[in-house]
């Protein structure tokens, strides 16, 4: 049982939502869907007197609007499975969404938004969102602000949230592209070790085509924070990719200090991460003939 | 971690529906959905496992979708309709995914089956003819310590065939493997 004098909030309208989490600052954190936060009580890693619970929010929406997706803080990831079929990059998501750990129980408690604003290296969710370019929606004090994905990621377990503030949402905008997607994991029940979303311009696209110019690779479950990388510096003339070896050679020299837990020492994650890049580039031209 | 001596843990009362029926509860704030239904509800068919969301064992449905009660503040299930394992029967009859777990051993100790039966639901209710790796992926969320995995994916086949009606219904609950 959780052993701290908890007091569990449902807050209906966002401003009384942030006015608790000003007021009680670092004695209390956001429920989503409680997959992270809850165990993480219970367990008294955290040490807390409040939880604010977004259930009454009406953020548990995923949405598309003109090319645009639009998922709410509370939306699950079985709720972005039951959604339509996401267009273009977007469909980035629902991939993701479809692979989390845990089965249906955790798809159907788990939210992208939840996942995010823990920023454990070791999930899929961050690296997808910037892989996407989202921006990320954010309420606080002083009003609503948004952020780039790429900037609200700071380190592991630290996330560009001020005082106050929540995440209320993200939005990714979808754009045609060839998309291939790779995750290495132990087992179906295991974390990612790495993961690797290709984005890459879409087939016959007068600049690009036919090889990887143009290609952006962003890798996952690596490093403290997603790495992306742009391929241009290492495709030769004609736009092909070096070998194997080089490739792997060139990707790891970009991790700088690569992540570690109970499921890869970082020396692992530093060496495998060429090959997962690989078979996302070669699924993003497999999947898009 | 431990709590101010002088301060009162913070409680109130939670109306639910568990398995159709309307209750309400006196809980602390932090008190957890599972620590509910078993300790005030006495509802014991809802397993207390892991405590970390891994095992399964405390699988509810909450409001339709299969939810994990340890993960689940049971002050944020106000209002919630909640299914437990006790309330997938009806009128003393096992349903169609209990029965064929019955007729295929799909269980030893029976501490993990509430997560097995309800991912088994949640699954077959989207996918009527699943292929295994769809089984296997499903059923992923939940481990038994008695390791009876290929008797459980077996299960889900049988509920599978006989939900789509590739067996009669005498088959279905007869303890008979058809083959």
């Amino acid at each position: 049982m959780i052993r701290t004098a908890l007091r569990h909030h449902a807050p209906t309208e966002l401003a009384e939502a942030v006015a608790l989490l000003d007021s009680h600052a670092e004695r209390a954190a956001v429920l989503g869907g409680g997959t992270m936060l809850v165990p993480r009580l219970t367990r008294g890693e955290l040490d807390l007197d409040h939880v604010i619970d977004l259930r009454r929010l009406g953020l548990g929406t995923a949405t598309v609007t003109d090319g645009r997706v639009r998922v709410g803080a509370r939306a699950t990831y079985a709720n972005l499975l039951a959604a339509p079929a996401f267009p273009g990059t977007a469909q980035l998501l629902q991939r993701v969404a479809g692979g989390i750990t845990g089965g249906p129980q955790i798809r159907c408690q788990g939210t992208v938004c939840g996942s995010a604003a823990y920023a454990n290296p070791s999930t899929e969710v961050p690296a997808a969102l910037v892989a996407l370019d989202a921006t990320m929606h954010l309420h606080g004090p002083g009003g609503a602000r948004t952020a780039p994905a790429a900037a609200f990621f700071l380190d592991a377990y630290k996330v560009d949230l001020r005082r106050g503030e929540l995440l209320t949402g993200v939005t990714v905008a979808a754009r045609p592209a060839r998309l291939g997607y790779c995750k290495l994991k132990l087992a179906e029940g295991s974390w990612p070790i790495a993961t690797a979303a290709a984005v890459l311009p879409p087939a016959g696209a007068a600049d690009h085509a036919p090889g990887y110019r143009g290609a952006v690779v962003t890798l996952g479950a690596i490093s403290t924070r997603p790495i992306k990388l742009d391929l241009a510096p290492v495709l030769d003339d004609a736009g092909r990719l070096p070998g194997d070896a080089d490739v792997d050679e060139w990707v790891a020299a970009r991790i700088g200090e690569p992540w570690e837990d109970e499921l890869a020492p970082g020396g692992y994650r530093r060496m495998v991460a060429g090959a997962v890049l690989r078979r996302a580039l070669h699924r993003a031209h497999e999947e898009n003939r | 971690m431990t709590e101010p001596a002088s301060e009162p843990v913070p409680e109130r009362d939670v109306a639910m529906t568990v398995n159709g029926r309307a209750r309400r509860v006196r809980c602390e704030d932090r008190h957890l959905l599972v620590e509910v239904l078993r300790e005030q509800l006495r509802l014991k068919g809802t397993h207390a496992g892991c405590l970390n969301g891994d095992c399964g064992a405390c699988t509810v449905e909450l409001d339709g979708q299969p939810v994990k009660s340890c993960l689940v503040l049971a002050a944020a299930a106000e209002g919630a309709e909640i299914t437990t394992l006790e309330g997938v029967a009806q009128g003393g009859e096992l349903d169609p995914v209990q029965q064929a777990f019955w007729d295929h051993d799909g269980f030893q100790c029976g501490f993990c089956l509430p997560g097995q039966i309800f991912a088994t639901r949640w699954l077959l209710a989207r996918d009527a003819d699943p292929a295994d790796t769809a089984i296997r992926e499903a059923l992923a969320g939940n481990l038994c310590r008695c390791t009876g995995y290929q008797s459980i994916v077996e299960s889900v086949r049988a509920a599978a065939a006989g939900l789509r009606g590739e067996m009669g219904s005498g088959e279905v609950g007869s303890g008979v493997t058809p083959g």
